[in-house]
């Protein structure tokens, strides 16, 4: 879990356990991140430099959680707005997996964090119980269940650990 | 991104009887003025994933707000189903809107319709 010190640095102590399963789920996480949705038809130069990104939705309903829609009321500027920040946004989260699964690859049980390293956990934990979440379909009434399902078990696993993130920031 | 209401320009014409120029600027002054009137918003939704001290740190972290009122957004938020966040032009907006989807909160933008 995650602590403050009384310097004020935030640390990470995770078993070997943990960071086994971590390391599983943030590849998971960069596979579903890596296959981005860019319509056959566009521009392939565009393409090839990040100018143009998607005009939809991503089809994966739990991808789809990681990208918003911008705009309710106007499907013309949710498409541009799309197509602009998407890409930018997919990369960002592409680092942000990238810097923690580097983390996760130390043998220390004990990491001191910087404020980037700890914010690209903060962000990237948020991002895998979005994922999650939508795919075993955690709802208002989620408390109130008792399920042995063991998605839900490291539904709560991943709520606890970014809680004591929150708490430790 | 560009708003293209706002920045749209108004061709400048001429009957063709008129022999000294009329502009019709102040027509398109006068859009502007209705249109800053009403500022557009970002809008937070509710959703049962993020965590009510994750939302509330995100209003304190990026927003700057203090304590009790990124805390009460969060409540509107949950107990409302949405909460205005902030308002400004539309680019500012897309920014924020930008940020908290970085964040992954749901935002939107839109006019304000209070």
């Amino acid at each position: 879990m995650f602590k403050r010190t009384l310097r004020g640095k935030v640390i990470l102590n995770l078993t070997q356990d943990e960071r086994n399963l971590l390391v599983d789920l943030y590849r998971q996480m960069q596979d579903l991140l890596e296959s981005p949705q860019v319509p056959e038809n566009s521009d392939p130069l565009a393409r090839l430099v990040g100018l143009e990104g998607p005009t939809e939705s991503p089809s994966d309903p739990a991808v789809a959680r990681l990208f918003p829609v911008a705009y309710l009321d106007d499907e013309i500027a949710a498409a541009d707005f799309r197509r602009y920040t998407e890409p930018d946004l997919r990369s960002e989260k592409l680092s942000n997996l990238g810097l923690v699964a580097q983390l996760l690859q130390s043998d220390t049980e004990k990491l001191e964090l910087s404020e980037q390293q700890s914010n690209a956990w903060l962000r990237s934990l948020n991002d895998l119980r979005l994922v999650l979440g939508t795919r075993i379909g955690v709802g208002e009434d989620y408390r109130e269940e008792e399920n042995d399902d063991p998605g839900f078990h490291l539904y709560d696993y991943l709520t606890y650990l970014q809680g004591s993130l929150i708490d430790a920031l | 991104m560009t708003t293209r209401v706002l920045t749209r320009s108004v061709p400048s014409f001429r009957f063709a009887w008129q022999t000294t120029s009329v502009s019709i600027a102040p027509l398109e002054v006068a859009q502007l003025d209705l249109a800053t009137a009403r500022p557009w918003v970002t809008i937070v939704w509710n959703d049962p994933i993020n965590l009510m001290t994750y939302v509330t740190f995100v209003f304190q972290d990026y927003f700057g707000y203090d304590k009790a009122k990124a805390e009460k957004l969060m409540l509107d938020v949950h107990d409302k189903g949405r909460a205005v966040v902030s308002s400004g032009s539309r680019e500012e907006m897309e920014r924020d809107v930008a940020a908290m989807h970085s964040y992954g909160l749901w935002a939107t933008t839109q006019r304000d319709d209070a």
